[in-house]
């Protein structure tokens, strides 16, 4: 009995051209969409030169040095900053236009006109601050020994760098991963159609088909265990299509732990299939209803797990961390992000078992609606 | 006005479905309030923000200490264990963006001019990061002056010099055109996102009401009735715009409930009249679809491709400034890049003469253009449908 509701289900849902739209085409047309969006993030971010003025006064044409320093960070591909020499009235007029981010004064200290607060101006700061702080060295130093004048000057260009990054795992922190990850979760999740589409199918009064099955000798859990699992087979193997999609034609990072992602894969698969299937039981409305619902918490979950925007995931974390246990989507999401990112297992098995208990309980929750219904007419 | 009654009646039965969009759209726009909350304080002064990291020193010199309180002026230090799954775990939940580890035997190979390097494990792309990395170099490349030029320096002195000089700095004016206290991220976000809801549920709808009036069967029995079809389209038309404009009209009030006191200014007018013209492509867009799809099914699927997938290359959920070329030249094509385009610009302003919303207008225009043109082919595909 099992080998047969097993194959005719296979077929049938094969030929529901909608779920599989949405449980294999859909995170697909995403997966590219996504590769799109994202290619520029991790190439390190494309520094603009930042437009500035320089107010033209007598201070200003004296100040050798200062001069110097600004043209120099004025020239070239890699410079720092576009330079207009202009007078107070235009550098204000072009401050207001918002055509520059500030126009600089030489004055005693040299002051800065900004209209806001923000990155651009902060490295405005940063570049003048440097000029006076190295400006003060060199005159204690020549106050001490004004013989070094020329020694200083050459031993100022050749800056040296003290900092060298080491890497705190095996892996590459990256920005983009979380995105793909929260996919794959967002995908299995919405395996969920299949779960929704046996339960359907199963409940004499949603459909006459379902009333047909109920008819026939053959226990509940039997029949639904069955089709249950062509639906998983179905979905498993969308989902490694989905995977080797991302690993090989995006050339997504899953890390070395390939088993792992697959054993994550599939359990997140299974909890898709049953959170389909619970909320097919529980939303007694219309077709439309239920599928709404289903996409409206995967999406609301993913939107949580960082999909539309990553630092969502670390906001969640730090002000309602009860939340990234208690949303399934973000459970997976971490899953795969630990596997790979951290070189030990302790939080990747607490993210797998919260999950296995929302699948017990999506499980038991749907077989207690489903069970032992009868029904005093259709 | 049967045909009007009958349209709003159709919409009315789509409104559990449409009220998800809604909902979910007003919670993420909430949360994305309460997420931008902290951004607004810090805005308002001339600060950098600090951010928090961890120093990992495994020695104790003057010359340390002296940079540990130089450090202080631009990041929290954070006390953490020195150990590997503590840091892991701190970094991957940015408790700190930055740990700073200070090898032993540091300070005495830099004192005798060696070339040292700290060593440090960052959240990458943190901006505020910059920030420590700018400071460090500068402490130390300073350090190294006195190092060179002075013999035999002691760290004390050393560590008084640079005191001293890394003291001074610019000073900065702020200044401000107009009422700068108001800020317009929360707007700018919400009106962006508000791009993904709305399309939503215009196709929602406009797809429902498409279905039963181009039902084949229905239509023959509507055509024999005593309406003349002038009348039909006029209403036709009048339901769609009606709700075109409640649904925006809906959203924006939610907007302006939210974000009540940075509402009362004219950014918020701009903001509102994009959205509406947005509405209006968006309508031609859903009219669009609408007249393409042939069954009730298809619905959420096609409207969930088309709005994330010009939300994505648009710059509605990634920001403009990280997409890639290519995904801006692909996203030029689309409405929604000039409605986030025309958004952004809207935010920025603060000054109101013609030469400073001219840009607005014009993607303001470039939309009205993408409506016309939505609305043309959905009528040339109309009029194909209708000798089928």
């Amino acid at each position: 009995m099992f080998a047969h509701i097993f194959i005719y289900r296979l077929k049938c849902l094969l030929r529901d051209k909608e779920t599989i739209f949405w449980t294999l085409l859909f995170p697909l047309l995403l997966a590219v969409f996504f590769n799109i969006a994202f290619a520029n993030l991790n190439k390190g971010e494309i520094f603009k030169a930042i437009d500035i003025a320089i107010v033209d006064d007598v201070n200003y044409q004296s100040n050798q040095y200062f001069k110097t320093a600004l043209n120099e960070a004025s020239q070239g591909d890699d410079r720092l900053f576009n330079l207009t020499v202009a007078s107070k009235e235009k550098a204000d007029q072009l401050l207001i236009n918002n055509s520059i981010s500030g126009y600089i004064v030489v004055e005693n200290p040299i002051n800065l006109v900004v209209n806001r607060s923000g990155l651009n101006p902060n490295i405005i700061k940063s570049f003048i601050d440097n000029y006076m702080q190295t400006v003060s060295s060199v005159n204690s130093i020549l106050l001490a020994d004004p013989a070094k004048q020329q020694e200083l000057l050459s031993s100022l260009g050749n800056r040296q760098q003290y900092i060298k990054e080491i890497s705190g795992t095996a892996a590459e922190p990256n920005n983009i991963l979380n995105y793909f990850y929260t996919l794959i979760a967002m995908a299995c999740f919405y395996g969920g159609f299949l779960g929704m589409r046996e339960i359907t199918d199963i409940q004499a009064d949603i459909s006459p088909l379902a009333a047909r099955i109920n008819v026939a000798p053959v226990h509940k859990l039997k029949t639904i265990i069955s089709s249950m699992s062509a639906s998983l087979l179905i979905h498993l193997t969308e989902m490694l299509l989905l995977l080797i999609f991302l690993r090989f034609v995006l050339q997504v990072d899953f890390g070395s732990k390939i088993g792992f992602v697959i054993l994550t894969t599939v359990i997140g698969s299974i909890a898709g299939v049953t959170f389909g299937a619970l909320i097919s039981a529980l939303v007694k409305k219309s077709e439309g209803i239920k599928v709404a619902i289903l996409i409206g918490v995967t999406m609301f979950g993913s939107f949580l797990a960082g999909m539309m925007y990553q630092n969502m995931k670390y906001i969640v974390a730090q002000k309602i961390p009860v939340l990234s246990y208690l949303n399934p989507v973000n459970l997976l999401t971490d899953a795969f992000y630990c596997l790979y990112y951290y070189d030990t297992f302790s939080r990747y098995a607490l993210n797998m078992g919260i999950l296995s208990i929302f699948i017990v309980i999506f499980c038991v929750g749907t077989y207690s609606i489903i069970r032992r219904r009868k029904y005093a007419s259709l | 006005m049967q045909v009007f009654r009958l349209c709003l009646k159709i919409l009315k039965k789509q409104i559990p479905s449409m009220l998800i969009y809604i909902i979910i759209f007003l919670a993420i726009a909430l949360i994305m309030s309460s997420a931008t909350a902290n951004e607004q304080q810090q805005d308002n002064s001339f600060t950098r923000a600090k951010s928090n990291m961890a120093l990992i020193s495994e020695e104790n010199t003057p010359l340390i200490d002296g940079f540990k309180q130089e450090l202080g002026k631009v990041a929290n230090f954070v006390e953490l264990p020195d150990d590997h799954e503590a840091l892991q775990d701190a970094l991957y939940f940015r408790s700190v963006s930055y740990i700073l580890r200070v090898p032993e035997g540091f300070t005495e190979s830099f004192m005798q001019g060696e070339n040292v390097q700290l060593e440090k494990t960052i959240v990458p792309n943190s901006i505020s990061n910059t920030y420590i990395d700018l400071c460090i170099d500068q402490y130390f490349n300073t350090a190294r002056l006195y190092v060179q030029q002075m013999e035999n320096i002691s760290q004390e002195s050393l560590v008084q010099y640079l005191k001293s000089d890394l003291a001074v700095g610019a000073s900065v004016e702020l200044k401000t055109v107009s009422d700068q206290s108001v800020n317009h991220n929360y707007a700018n976000y919400y009106f962006n996102y508000l791009s993904y809801s709305l399309l939503s549920v215009l196709i929602l709808g406009m797809a429902a009401l498409m279905l039963v009036f181009y039902d084949s069967e229905l239509k023959r029995r509507n055509a024999c009735s005593p309406l003349s079809s002038k009348s039909v389209n006029l209403q036709f038309i009048l339901a769609i715009l009606v709700f075109t404009v409640l649904s925006c009209l809906i959203m924006v009030t939610f907007c302006i409930l939210f974000n009540f006191k940075n509402s009362l200014n004219l950014n918020t007018v701009y903001f509102i009249i994009n959205s509406f013209v947005f509405a209006v492509c968006g309508a031609g867009i859903s009219f669009l679809i609408g007249n393409l799809v042939k069954s009730h099914n298809a619905i959420p699927a096609i409207s969930n491709v088309v709005t994330l997938g010009l939300c994505f290359i648009s710059g509605v959920f990634v920001p403009l400034e990280l997409l890639g070329n290519t995904a801006i030249k692909i996203a030029s094509f689309t409405p929604t890049y000039w409605f986030v385009k025309a958004n952004n610009q809207i935010a920025e302003l603060t000054q109101f003469g013609f030469a400073d919303v001219e840009p607005i207008f014009s993607s303001m225009l470039i939309q009205i253009g993408f409506a016309l043109a939505f609305f043309a082919a959905a009528l040339v595909v109309n009029k194909k449908r209708r000798f089928d």
